[in-house]
């Protein structure tokens, strides 16, 4: 009898185990990489650590922690202050000031009552930090509360800034966009609902207009002065976009999760071109990187594709594991951010050739 | 096709797509949407609770046969004659020895379906949210549903009630796993059908009523508080189904010693 009062117990652990597997441990990874450069660094924020890429070779200049903790984990982009801080949110709802020279730990903001999935604004002497609990916290340069501003939804999108209205713009998932006054935290305007969440920032030009994606298979340009809708645009087959556009001489570009990526005339709204699903491989998660007359897109399938303003695809490089994260121009390199493959981080040149990549070691 | 895309499209999705749905006609309330999901998938699912039942029914009063009896004296000592003769007694009086089991069994896939249902439509992270998107099907307007409310009275059905629940001095009063338990606890001891002292049935279902709670509880404590709104669900509604079948033995909730020697089934 007592046998098999343990062979019970055994047996609800084995279960209890399994489901455990099931639903995930706390280092199975969540999301996919952070990633910010300077002329120097890449900083890639991913899983349980932080890394300094130094971007002539890849090798790593430093990480935090030096041992990963299973219970802090970070996916949020980093953002660099002009003192040389690297500010990034964690899973475990504590944000932290890194040195961004040597990888030690500032201070930490511990505020929040869930996780940091976007990351941090910072402008001057704030950062502005938006939490999955639907609050947006400001804080100064020493991680000290200036205001809260609450809203009715997460927000899972780095917030903008125009220095010409002093307006702060907070996308979030309720389906809104607020404008926000970035001294005290109150509420300007807060957009009409947009027909689905919106997780990506939004592009602003300096004509006062505010270009948002949302869930809802449409961009919407907004008057970044009340918020009202100038024109919207929808997507091929109603395709939800995740990450806002880019904006490049009058022209938005943005993909969808069907695959689609588009130009559209930021004046009107009305489609320049679009390429289909067919020529690209796989969902567009991130935003495109324009630089000159280049475009640079990745896709779920791991390849990142260069495309001319006219949409013709100049070449495409196979990167491998999947890819979400936008690529960020670093000096005359190109960097990527896979998972599911060895590669944290890869560099090419300007015409698709590999220079180097980081792979974390053990 | 893999396993993991035969799932999807037999399991997994219609769940999700069948929770959205009934969360959009439910003032987008997640945690109603769960309920009634659940009480939807019982009565689905009621001809194998009332297969089992049936079952274990006639298993139960083979055991009490005097052949039954006979057999285990006559072989005490031989395991291997005993489970031969057995087998020819389940033959013999038409009973399968999986039969009050493998409804159970069959069941086992709908609750972890089910669980993987709530915790992907749920979804709080972006890799949760793009997994997702893959699972909707496209005939009705999920993007106005997403994000989806995961608040219910006190719980937030995304989080276990360890994370959010109402702690003193640094311990989270797990009220939710106290449900789970009780009613765990108390579907198990209802439905227990008579048993004779001794038998090796009775023994095991001894052991499941004293461990299947604890157990519960330990699931509702750890993981997302929706799955636990499913086993309180459940349970209640589990009872319920057996009332209405008649086979509720309320006097099995009292201590053995009461009870015993008088327990008739309804």
């Amino acid at each position: 009898m007592k046998h098999k009062h343990y062979l019970f117990i055994l047996v609800f652990i084995g279960i209890a185990v399994t489901l455990s597997a099931c639903a995930g441990g706390v280092t199975t990874a969540t999301s996919w990489p952070g990633l910010t450069v300077d002329d120097q660094y890449a900083y890639v924020a991913y899983n349980t650590q932080v890394y300094a890429v130094d971007l002539i070779n890849g090798s790593e200049r430093w990480r935090y922690p030096a041992e990963p903790d299973n219970k802090i984990t970070f996916y949020a982009d980093p953002s660099l202050s002009q003192d040389g801080q690297l500010i990034v949110g964690g899973y475990d709802y504590a944000l932290y000031s890194l040195n961004a020279e040597t990888g030690t730990q500032n201070w930490v903001f511990s505020d929040a009552e869930n996780r940091y999935i976007a990351s941090s604004l910072i402008q001057e002497e704030n950062i502005f930090a938006p939490a999955a609990d639907e609050n947006l916290y400001s804080l100064d340069l020493n991680g000290r509360l200036q205001w809260t501003f609450s809203s009715e939804g997460e927000s899972w999108a780095q917030p903008i800034i125009d220095d010409n209205c002093k307006c702060l713009f907070l996308p979030t998932m309720d389906h809104t966009v607020y404008a926000i006054d970035p001294q005290n935290g109150t509420q300007k305007w807060r957009s009409p609902k947009l027909g689905g969440a919106i997780v990506g920032t939004p592009a602003y030009n300096k004509d006062g207009v505010l270009y948002v994606g949302t869930f809802g298979g449409k961009l919407f340009a907004l008057k970044a002065e009340d918020g009202s809708i100038i024109w919207e645009f929808s997507t091929a087959d109603d395709g939800w976009i995740w990450s806002g556009p880019t904006l490049s001489n009058g022209v938005a570009y943005f993909g969808d999760l069907d695959g689609y990526f588009y130009a559209v005339d930021a004046d009107n709204g009305s489609q320049i071109w679009q390429l289909p699903p067919e020529q690209l491989d796989g969902e567009i998660v991130g935003s495109p990187l324009v630089i000159e007359d280049s475009i640079y897109i990745t896709t779920e399938a791991g390849i990142l594709f260069k495309l001319d303003t006219a949409g013709r695809i100049q070449w495409s490089q196979t990167i491998g594991g999947k890819i979400y994260t936008s690529p960020k121009a670093a000096n005359d390199l190109i960097l990527v951010t896979p998972i599911q493959i060895d590669e944290l981080l890869v560099a090419v040149n300007q015409d698709g050739v590999r220079q180097w990549s980081f792979i974390p070691a053990e | 096709m893999d396993i993991g895309a035969i799932w999807s499209t037999i399991i997994l999705n219609p769940m999700i797509n069948s929770l959205m749905w009934i969360y959009s006609g439910l003032a987008q309330n997640f945690g109603l949407a769960i309920i009634v999901f659940t009480i939807l998938v019982r009565l689905i699912t009621y001809p194998l609770t009332a297969s089992q039942i049936k079952s274990t029914k006639s298993m139960q009063e083979m055991q009490k046969s005097k052949k039954w009896q006979d057999i285990q004296k006559k072989h005490k000592g031989d395991r291997e004659k005993l489970a031969k003769e057995q087998m020819d007694l389940y033959k013999e009086m038409g009973v399968s020895p999986f039969g009050s089991c493998l409804p159970t069994v069959i069941q086992f896939p709908v609750i972890i379906g089910l669980y993987q249902a709530i915790i992907r439509a749920l979804a709080v992270t972006p890799i949760q949210l793009l997994e997702l998107t893959r699972h909707i099907y496209p005939f009705y307007n999920a993007a106005a549903l997403i994000p989806l409310n995961n608040y219910f009275l006190w719980l937030d059905l995304s989080l276990p009630e360890k994370d959010y629940g109402i702690a003193i001095a640094g311990f989270t009063i797990p009220i939710l796993a106290v449900l789970v338990m009780a009613t765990t606890f108390l579907q198990s001891r209802l439905m227990t059908p008579p048993s004779t002292t001794g038998d090796q049935g009775a023994n095991m279902g001894r052991m499941m009523n004293l461990y299947m709670p604890l157990f519960m509880g330990y699931l509702a404590y750890s993981f997302p508080s929706g799955l636990a709104l499913y086993f309180v669900t459940s349970n209640l509604v589990g009872i319920l189904q057996y009332g209405i079948m008649g086979k509720l033995d309320w006097r099995n909730l009292l201590p053995e010693r009461f009870s015993s020697g008088s327990k008739t089934s309804k």
